[in-house]
């Protein structure tokens, strides 16, 4: 055989090696999100999906992946290859811009900071609230026991740790040691540190564990309809003040440049912010943004004083180096109390 | 009478209260609170109690939790731990989502040949080790295999296999670097399967080892295997490195396995045919042409060679292969047998001719304790443990083949004073299989040649084979 027939060949091959790898393309997306969002994003893939399809024809399949909001970040940067991250803090995905794979200005280039729902903290008790919680200080008394996560892998944890400490902060005056003292009496009441959120939702509503659970606003009414257990044995409590919970939303850039996958990824993301992904997210009990479905929704949402993070911690970047980060006032409380 | 009971059991009733009251007054205040104490306590029993066990209930309900939390924290760290595995089919390592693997496997096998009536060509009775090759294997980014796979038998380094194989799916494969072509039934087998220790005549007129590209795949539910590939071009047994000219050799075998997918009695029959050709020309240094061995491993037939044009026969032309080949097994008993045709363009000084070799083998098997047969070797069904009675499986083997030269090669293109024009080989043997790793081969083979010798035939060869082979 010549060397012109050996090219041939060559060529041959190199189109059959093609052909082999054009079998089986499709469209797919991997979302990364944090723990409770795992029906909230059921009903949005689907429902996007559907539009996705109606407008280009082209089917789409996408795929979810849940947990503790810091780990998720974790796994992303250590090669989980998502398109798109949906976590529960910034200072998660800010992280992830950090190893590279998303621009940092991502926070840029949706509406609201990226933040296309917001959330806050709640107390989620037992039917008739028998420990009588009220407010954040009902948590520091001796023989109330708290569910909430773990702050270092969690992210709606850290919104809970958040949100206490910032009632304590306007209760003491801006006293930050008095705050820690209140913060610690909590976390002092706390027998199990679960992974993520939806892990804390299990020990409390499933194993029976402690009397309140810190949890967030659409995981707390997630247990009141009964999801996770019987209809009607839970009961949501207000505090007088929490925390603007904020997740946001952002494309994995370089992991959907690599599965051309921007262009679906981008209207994913964008779809959220449309009437009908903020219907969606509002009866998911994750507060819209858009005015008129908010308002179409405001009875289901109870008025609680809310601060942001921004306004009382000067941001997450701040606030992750002082509370949470190694040897940081967590460690510092939580250590102390065991 | 009866009022005298009455105020029998009001005494006995009060005399505990008496008795209680008189300690007390009896008792410094200090004492008299602490005794105090247990009736404040008995009046709060009920309560004390349903509390203690809630606590109770609440440390029994944490601890519980904290051990599925941490199994899930094992299960989750498991999920993207990879594994070390040792075990029968060597030692791997494994990420946890399985894409990446590597292998470390091989193979090595001790013989010693034992020559019989060897007068007139006396030969070297010798224990050697035939091959010793480690394997690595491995797998990156899923789809994607390699193998690497050198040599260290008889005192040489020689690599034979290297390549890496991207499996797009089951039919669709592609191969590229240096590995076995697809030509011949019994190269194509893993010499730690093949019935005897050293393969039959055919193998000689088929490539060992080439360097090229290869698509390959399994249809129909593995029912037909195909492959395809292009390649350098070796000479027959030829293990090559590097092509001498810019001629390749196309080489494709196609093969059936029409009831493999059942479980009926064809199971295990498999027939195709494997071919290859090229255009090859050879030089004085590098002629592109061959040397036959016998079993034994000894050449009996080679191309005239001294240096010079005049003296020197060359490959200048086409090469063609063309193999048939089949095999049957059926509860213990195996048989195979192949078929090759070896047209070769060959030129001494300005004489050429096309010249055809034709060789075959048929070899049978009979496992006649503790095993099965199979193209892939002996399974032992138990294996070697002298404690529980059991020893592994026992194989009769037996083979004839032969290899017949073009009657023109002689005595232009060959000297028949040194060249035999045919080799026909008989071969018993007996194989032990310890487990799926160990295996002891005892052979006996014979070959009669037609020339070969100045006058007359070259001596018959005559030996027996052991061969120690541990393979993981």
């Amino acid at each position: 055989m010549s060397h012109r027939n050996l090219l041939s060949a060559s060529a041959l091959g190199l189109s059959l090696l093609l052909a082999g790898t054009a079998q089986g393309a499709g469209i797919k997306l991997l979302n990364a999100s944090y723990d409770p969002t795992r029906e909230l994003y059921q009903d949005i893939n689907g429902a996007f999906a559907k539009s996705w399809k109606a407008k280009t024809g082209q089917d789409l399949t996408i795929q979810q992946s849940h947990g503790g909001s810091g780990k998720q970040a974790r796994s992303v940067i250590d090669g989980l290859e998502a398109d798109v991250v949906t976590l529960a803090l910034a200072y998660d995905i800010d992280a992830v811009a950090n190893s590279g794979l998303i621009a940092k200005n991502w926070q840029t280039r949706l509406p609201n900071n990226s933040t296309p729902y917001t959330s806050t903290i709640v107390f989620l008790v037992r039917k008739g609230n028998p420990k009588k919680i009220r407010d954040w200080d009902d948590l520091t008394r001796p023989g109330v026991s708290v569910i909430t996560p773990n702050p270092k892998t969690s992210g709606g944890a850290r919104w809970n740790y958040l949100a206490a400490w910032g009632y304590a902060l306007r209760k003491f005056n801006n006293d930050p040691a008095k705050a820690k003292d209140f913060v610690g009496r909590i976390y002092k009441n706390v027998p199990i540190l679960d992974t993520g959120a939806r892990g804390s939702t299990v020990t409390f509503v499933e194993r029976g564990i402690g009397d309140v659970l810190i949890a967030w606003e659409n995981e707390a009414v997630f247990a009141v309809k009964g999801e996770m257990g019987a209809k009607g044995d839970f009961q949501i409590v207000a505090p007088s003040i929490s925390v603007l919970a904020e997740p946001p939303v952002a494309v994995v850039d370089k992991v959907a440049a690599k599965h051309k996958t921007v262009q679906v990824a981008t209207a994913y993301l964008q779809f959220l912010y449309t009437p009908e992904g903020q219907e969606i997210a509002a009866r998911h009990y994750y507060r819209p943004r858009n005015e008129a479905v908010a308002a179409k929704y405001a009875a289901q949402f109870p008025k609680v004083q809310l601060f942001t993070v921004d306004q009382v911690f000067g941001g997450w970047t701040k606030a992750q180096q002082a509370h949470f980060a190694d040897g940081g006032v967590f460690d510092q409380i939580y250590g102390a109390g065991r | 009478m009866k009022n005298v009971s009455i105020w029998l059991c009001c005494a006995l009733l009060a005399l505990p209260a008496a008795v209680r009251a008189q300690d007390t007054q009896a008792q410094p205040p200090a004492e008299a609170a602490e005794a105090q104490e247990p009736a404040q306590d008995a009046a709060e029993t009920p309560q004390s109690v349903d509390q203690k066990l809630e606590e109770l209930d609440q440390k029994i309900r944490v601890l519980d939790r904290k051990i599925e939390i941490d199994k899930e924290a094992a299960a989750e760290k498991a999920k993207t731990a990879g594994q070390a595995v040792a075990g029968k089919d060597g030692f791997s390592l494994r990420s946890a989502d399985g894409n990446f693997t590597f292998r470390l496997r091989g193979y090595a096998q001790f013989d010693g040949r034992y020559w019989v009536d060897d007068e007139q060509r006396p030969q070297t009775e010798t224990f050697l080790l035939r091959r010793v090759r480690p394997i690595f294997e491995g797998t990156v980014y899923k789809i994607f295999d390699f193998r690497i796979m050198p040599d260290f038998g008889q005192g040489q380094t020689v690599l034979f296999d290297a390549y890496l194989e991207a499996r797009f799916n089951p039919a669709f494969r592609v191969r590229a670097g240096k590995f076995k072509p697809p030509v011949g039934l019994e190269r194509l087998q893993s010499a730690t399967d093949i019935l005897f220790v050293e393969r039959a005549l055919p193998t000689n007129l088929v490539p060992n080892r080439d360097l090229g590209v290869q698509i390959s795949g399994d249809l129909a539910g593995g029912a037909v295997n195909y492959a395809v590939g292009v390649f350098n071009g070796v000479a027959d047994l030829g293990n090559g490195d590097a092509d001498v000219n810019n001629d390749k050799d196309l080489a494709a075998r196609v093969f059936f396995q029409p009831f493999v997918a059942g479980n009926g009695p064809l199971k295990n029959l498999g027939f195709g045919v494997g071919t290859s050709q090229g255009d090859q020309t050879g030089t004085l240094t590098a002629t592109g042409l061959p040397g036959y061995r016998t079993p034994g491993q000894q050449t009996f037939f080679s191309y005239r060679s001294d240096a010079t044009a005049a003296g020197t026969t060359i490959a200048d032309g086409t090469r063609f292969r063309l193999a048939p080949q089949g095999y049957f097994y059926r509860g213990p008993f195996g048989l195979l047998a192949e078929y090759t045709i070896n047209r070769q363009d060959v030129r001494r000084d300005q004489i050429s001719e096309r010249l055809e070799h034709k060789s075959w083998q048929a070899a049978g098997s009979w496992v006649i304790a503790g095993g099965e047969p199979s193209f892939r070797g002996v399974t032992t069904k138990k294996v070697w443990d002298p404690a529980a009675h059991t020893y592994g499986a026992f194989e009769l083997a037996a083979r004839y083949s032969e290899l017949k030269l073009d009657d023109a090669t002689f005595p232009f293109f060959a000297n028949p004073a040194s060249a035999a024009r045919s080799a026909k080989s008989m071969a018993v043997g007996l194989n032990w299989y310890f487990n799926r790793n160990l295996r002891l081969l005892f052979d006996y083979e014979t070959t009669r040649f037609e020339g070969g010798a100045a006058t007359g035939d070259r001596e018959d060869e005559k030996i027996f084979f052991s061969r120690f082979q541990i393979a993981f």
